[in-house]
């Protein structure tokens, strides 16, 4: 795996940023995505607020299974809370469940990666065995597992509904990272294997100066494009265990929680589309931007890579 | 990368795609396994048959299953018009001889019923199942306790099996103390303590059915202790062997099942359908689809939505009726929490001020839309004849936040935090969210309720092992009689998942056990059920409903409250 | 060659060992072992016995008997959520239509994912670009079970294409197997896509047109090989996910395959059926590894599998 050595990271005149810029895909990934974070936060106090009508717990006896309309844009769903509202919270959530998981797969993927990388040796091969290990189980079976072992002690400690999210944000992070620590491993073999580190080497510099100055920011790159692509990843699996009716707790919504909920009003006899709709479209664009966000990242910041470390 | 001019051998990647093709032919000829003849009649079932160990079923579809496989002393018949829906008939027995006291009856069986392999059913038959359910205990267990000595038995053959598994000397029980003899092959004398009105109807349900212990032989297993164990593999075709009006051909792990017209029945030229498929399918929105386009021809379980859907769009394919059951939320009563915080349920006003403080009408209308009936009662109304449920605790919340006040918690103030448990299938979620949005509001709680949404098995294990607050359940009644809901709520029932002791109740439900006046009975049982509704151990919130899904060329489906539509009557055109 | 592929297999036992021994820590770690909890399916003492018969009354125990059994005999043991059927009779029936689901999938998503990236690398930027690749990563931006129902809704209940619910001709795997298909197509769409425009931006690719060969042609023949070897390398995990199944697509579609299994197991706490379908997609994976790295070889040859570096 090579580093394309044509894009020097702090060249002046700042090649790297105008590249950046001018890649359609991350243009139009970051706006679309900036805007719906927007939206999710800014609308937090409201989705939150007992009293607010966006309030993603307010049940209206008298407006039930209401059709989008003025007054409730998203429509109601079965217990007459605004759709609108707890669609801007499932994603406020969805995104965090997300950006969580990636952060757990920086940090632990990062890390591995780093130490299997740089000392080599037999740690390198035992840390690699292990990620292969890893690798070979079914990463539902481990989310499951996780999720069962740690909820309830945890709930006990705290909150349960803190405990869910945590263990939530957890169980997904931990089956996250094993592709990052690969990315980061064979980025950092390489780069030990280039001239310029020998040169470097050779001329005396101590190594934390080597690391810090010119193994780290090589590998900012590829952690940055794995992360963004790591995003959307959680979010669906999110959904997934929402589906099985393991995820969050009710009455939190997630996107994945609200697509569930929405699949069974979508009967062929009552049809509700308005709650499959919504939640699904701001899924599918969130998801669409972060990947094309992050397929844009990499065609900027790693063009060579091997691409087959997805 | 490459970089040079070699074409790296193109073609040789199309061979990835060809291989593949060639793989799929093979294997589809593996797994799909043909239809082979087609069946007369196609239904879906409501999920997979966990088994037809007869001694140890216990779920709705594996009994409906062993209707059409097994039968009885008595047996069930779809009566049209009554409420009950079904009769108990003289099923293997052709004759029954009833004593004076009503304890003793001799059964004279048919002399032309038959097992699917020809053999004649012998008396014997009924013993060994019966005794089979005294030594290995199953959920049932505890009806053959009407039996003289039966319970005593079952006892006692268990401390002997513990005995001899620490290897000490205990003379064994004898089977002659239990009230059932085979007074010749074909009469089978059996002495109950105390006339047991419903006694039939006992007979007619899977645990009382016969067994043909010469096929089950192979599969035995003794063990030191001197149990027998059977591997399953006798439930299997061409293992099993039953005498009811069909009999297993085909048994396809959670693809289909085939019964085919047993042609030893007795009755069998009452059987009308020869062969029928019952498909198992576990998502109701596929199951709908399924039906829907064809591929099955009574859909025996329709959900909510759905359901609402149908009746909507006037469909006359849809069948909604009344079931015998009831859903609602249970109390814990015991005076500490499992971790240890004391109960706030465990005092009779708090469980009484929730129980008023809960506007049913919401859930029937707006969540569950199936036309249920919102209840005050425990035993579901209109199918008993003869017996009145008391009335039960009516929505009132002024009177609910007085008796909070009362019990020491003045607009809801210095309530504990408390959580409702409830498994995450179908509507139960929704209707937990309303529930507990209506004690915030009614009894001023604000956020302290908040909700437990388990996976289903995880939710079975909490609600065995009292791991819990409040929790959603239901039951529905096995038998046409009051007791089978009662029952369950005695002290020491091993279904009373709430642990609320009342000696009063168990007191009444004992003495109705023994009275044998009819009228007599059917009041200490509605004293019972008033205490019981009184002390609020459960919160009763509606009575279910079943709906069936089957055309108009489809006759014979009963639709009786104990859902059980006898497989032997359906047909179609 | 074989010296290789002789070293891969030898590896093999070794490794299954690591990720039983795994699997059956976490399995048994999880709270709720099936044999205490009594959902009314079984009574104590038939558990008791069952648990005794397992050698389950401890951990150790449990290790001690149940590997032997398995190495020996092949016999993963009796289910312990399905009463009466054995781990190995659910494995034998369910094995078969997964791998035919997994298989049809499997095409699908190889010939429609490496066509539709190779058309947004030739077009990249310009609308194809866009429109194809946004339609391709539906498999990763929606989730599979809205994708699954939405696909049956459509065409098996208003269109009447296909029938629901069944599995015994060919007509039944086509939906299921497309909706399988969605997830593999969106990550072979995009690898074929990156490893193509990178392949087009080399020079021999312009001094090919230069010499005047057809533009098919020299996609065809020196491009679309070289872009290929990523997603041969993604197809040894994407194939052994597939053809164990998708419990959302056999939920959905009701197949009757082995991914519901994958699920259901770990949600019954069903240790033994845990580890028979971990085994399985062990097995699986392992082995398309190695041939996936065979294959690498036989299609370049200028691979040497003994230099060959694990990245």
């Amino acid at each position: 795996m090579t580093v394309d050595s044509s894009i020097p990271i702090d060249a002046p005149g700042g090649g790297l940023h105008t590249r950046l810029f001018a890649s359609r895909r991350i243009l139009l990934g970051s706006v679309i995505l900036l805007a719906i974070i927007l939206a999710a936060l800014a609308t937090l106090p409201m989705t939150l607020g007992h009293r607010s009508s966006l309030y993603y717990n307010s049940q209206d006896a008298a407006h039930v299974r209401q059709r989008p309309c003025l007054t409730r844009p998203f429509g109601t769903d079965s217990l007459g809370r605004s759709l609108l509202g707890r669609c801007l919270l499932g994603g406020a959530i969805s995104l965090a469940v997300g950006t969580a998981a990636a952060l757990i797969a920086i940090i632990l993927g990062v890390s591995i990666g780093l130490i299997a990388g740089y000392h080599g040796g037999w740690l390198d091969a035992l840390l690699m065995r292990s990620v292969d290990v890893l690798y070979g189980l079914p990463y539902i079976l481990l989310v499951i597992l996780f999720k069962m072992a740690f909820q309830e002690p945890l709930a006990r400690l705290i909150s349960p509904n803190a405990a869910n999210l945590i263990v939530l944000f957890s169980a997904i992070g931990l089956v996250s990272w094993l592709t990052m620590a690969r990315v980061v491993r064979g980025q950092v073999l390489s780069l030990r294997a280039q001239p310029f580190i020998e040169a470097a080497r050779a001329a005396g510099l101590p190594q934390t100066r080597i690391f810090l100055r010119h193994i780290l920011p090589n590998l900012v790159g590829p952690v940055i494009v794995y992360a963004t692509l790591t995003i959307p990843q959680a979010i669906l699996q999110e959904s997934f265990l929402s589906f099985l009716g393991i995820g969050i707790q009710k009455p939190m919504p997630t996107w994945g929680d609200l697509a569930s909920d929405g699949l069974l009003a979508l009967n062929p006899l009552t049809a509700y589309w308005w709650m499959l709709l919504f939640p699904c479209t701001l899924l599918a664009v969130t998801l669409l931007s972060l990947n094309f966000l992050g397929d844009g990242l990499r065609d900027v910041l790693d063009p060579r890579q091997d691409a087959a470390k997805l | 990368m490459a970089q040079g001019l070699c074409p790296t051998h193109m073609r040789r990647f199309l061979l990835i795609p060809a291989v593949l093709l060639v793989l799929l032919v093979l294997s589809l000829r593996l797994s799909t396994g043909g239809g082979g003849r087609a069946a007369q009649f196609t239904f879906i079932n409501r999920g997979e048959v966990n088994t037809l160990d007869t001694n140890r079923m216990s779920w709705l579809q594996d009994i409906r299953i062993a209707y059409a496989l097994w039968e009885g002393l008595y047996t069930l018949q779809s009566d049209h018009g009554t409420a009950a829906g079904l009769k108990t008939v003289p099923g293997a027995a052709e004759r029954i001889d009833l004593s004076d006291d009503k304890t003793t009856y001799t059964f004279h069986l048919r002399p032309q019923a038959r097992w699917s392999n020809g053999d004649p059913v012998v008396a014997g038959d009924f013993i060994f199942a019966w005794k089979r359910m005294l030594q290995e205990p199953a959920d049932y267990t505890y009806l053959l306790f009407y039996l003289h000595g039966a319970k005593q038995y079952s006892e006692a053959f268990e401390a002997w099996a513990s005995a001899r598994q620490q290897q000490l000397a205990m003379p064994a029980p004898d089977f002659k103390q239990v009230g059932v003899t085979a007074c010749d092959a074909l009469t089978l004398r059996v002495q109950l303590d105390y006339p047991v009105t419903f006694f039939p109807d006992l007979c007619a349900f899977p645990p009382f059915f016969p067994l043909h212990e010469p096929s089950m032989r192979p599969f035995a297993e003794a063990e030191d202790s001197g149990h027998t164990n059977y591997k399953s593999a006798f439930m299997r075709p061409p293992n099993l062997v039953s005498n009811g009006p069909f009999r297993l051909a085909e048994w396809q792990f959670h693809r289909k099942m085939r019964l085919v017209a047993n042609q030893y029945y007795w009755d069998r030229g009452q059987v009308k359908s020869q062969v029928i498929d019952q498909l198992s399918s576990e998502d109701p929105q596929t199951s709908f689809l399924a039906y829907e386009t064809g591929g099955a021809d009574w859909l025996a379980e329709v959900t909510g939505d759905t359901a609402f859907g149908l009746a909507q769009r006037g469909r006359k394919d849809l069948h909604v009726f009344g079931a015998f059951g009831t859903y609602f939320y249970t109390f814990n009563c015991n005076a500490m929490l499992p971790d240890g915080s004391p109960n706030p349920f465990a005092d009779v006003r708090v469980r009484q001020a929730f129980a008023m403080a809960l506007d049913k009408r919401f859930i029937v209308n707006q969540i569950t839309r199936m036309g249920e009936r919102t209840t005050t009662q425990y035993v579901p109304p209109g199918v008993l004849a003869g017996y009145q449920s008391p009335a039960g605790l009516a929505f009132d919340p002024k009177a609910a936040r007085r008796l909070l006040a009362e019990a020491g918690y003045p607009d809801g103030a210095g309530f504990p935090h408390f959580s409702l448990l409830f498994n995450n299938e179908g509507q139960h979620a929704k209707i937990a969210e309303y529930a507990i949005k209506q004690w915030a509001d009614n009894l001023q709680l604000g956020d302290r309720g908040t909700l437990a949404g388990v996976e289903i098995n995880t939710f079975r294990q909490y609600l065995h092992n009292k791991n819990y607050t409040m929790a959603r359940a239901n039951w529905f009644g096995d038998y046409y009689d009051v007791s089978t809901f009662t029952d369950k709520y005695r002290s020491y029932s091993d279904n009373n998942d709430s642990d609320w002791k009342n000696p009063e109740y168990d007191h009444l439900c004992e003495s109705a056990e023994r009275e044998g006046d009819a009228d007599k009975r059917l009041a200490m049982l509605s004293r019972a059920e008033a205490i019981l509704l009184k002390e609020c151990p459960i919160l009763p919130v509606y009575n279910h409903v079943n709906a069936y899904l089957f055309r108009a060329n489809v006759h014979g489906v009963s639709l009786n409250p104990r859902n059980m539509a006898l497989l032997k009557e359906v047909w179609r055109e | 060659m074989f010296r290789f592929i002789a070293y891969r297999l030898a590896q093999f036992p070794l490794i299954l060992a690591v990720i039983y021994l795994l699997t059956f820590i976490l399995a048994w770690v999880v709270p709720g072992s099936p044999f205490e909890r009594n959902d009314r399916k079984l009574s104590v003492q038939a558990l008791q016995r069952q648990q005794e018969e397992m050698h389950a009354e401890h951990w150790y125990t449990f290790l001690g008997h149940y590997p032997a059994r398995v190495v020996l005999h092949g016999d993963f043991g009796p289910s312990l959520s399905y009463d009466g059927w054995t781990v190995n009779d659910i494995l034998h029936d369910a094995l078969p239509v997964s791998i035919s689901l997994g298989l049809l999938a499997l095409i699908i998503a190889i010939c429609c994912g490496v066509g539709i990236g190779a058309m947004a690398a030739v077009d990249k930027g310009k609308a194809l670009d866009w429109l194809s690749l946004s339609i391709a990563l539906i498999g990763i931006s929606l989730p599979s079970f809205v994708v699954a129902s939405l696909l049956l809704t459509v065409f098996a209940f208003y269109l009447h294409v296909f029938p629901v619910g069944r599995w015994e001709h060919i007509s039944d795997v086509v939906l299921p197997a497309v909706a399988l298909s969605l997830m593999p197509m969106a990550y072979i769409a995009r690898l074929t896509r990156v490893a193509m425009i990178d392949v087009l931006s080399n020079d021999y690719v312009r001094t090919a047109r230069a010499k005047g060969l057809s533009r098919r042609s020299v996609l065809w023949k020196h491009c679309l090989g070289n872009a290929l070897l990523p997603v041969l390398s993604y197809l040894g995990p994407a194939a052994a996910a597939t053809l164990t199944g998708s419990f959302v697509v056999e939920k959905v579609f009701n197949v009757p395959g082995l991914g519901q299994h994958f699920v259901n197991s770990v949600l019954n706490r069903d240790q033994t059926m845990i580890l028979g379908t971990v085994m399985v997609y062990s097995v699986f994976l392992m082995s398309l590894n190695l041939l996936v790295d065979v294959g690498y070889a036989l299609v370049d040859p200028r691979i040497d599998l003994g230099a060959r570096q694990e990245t």
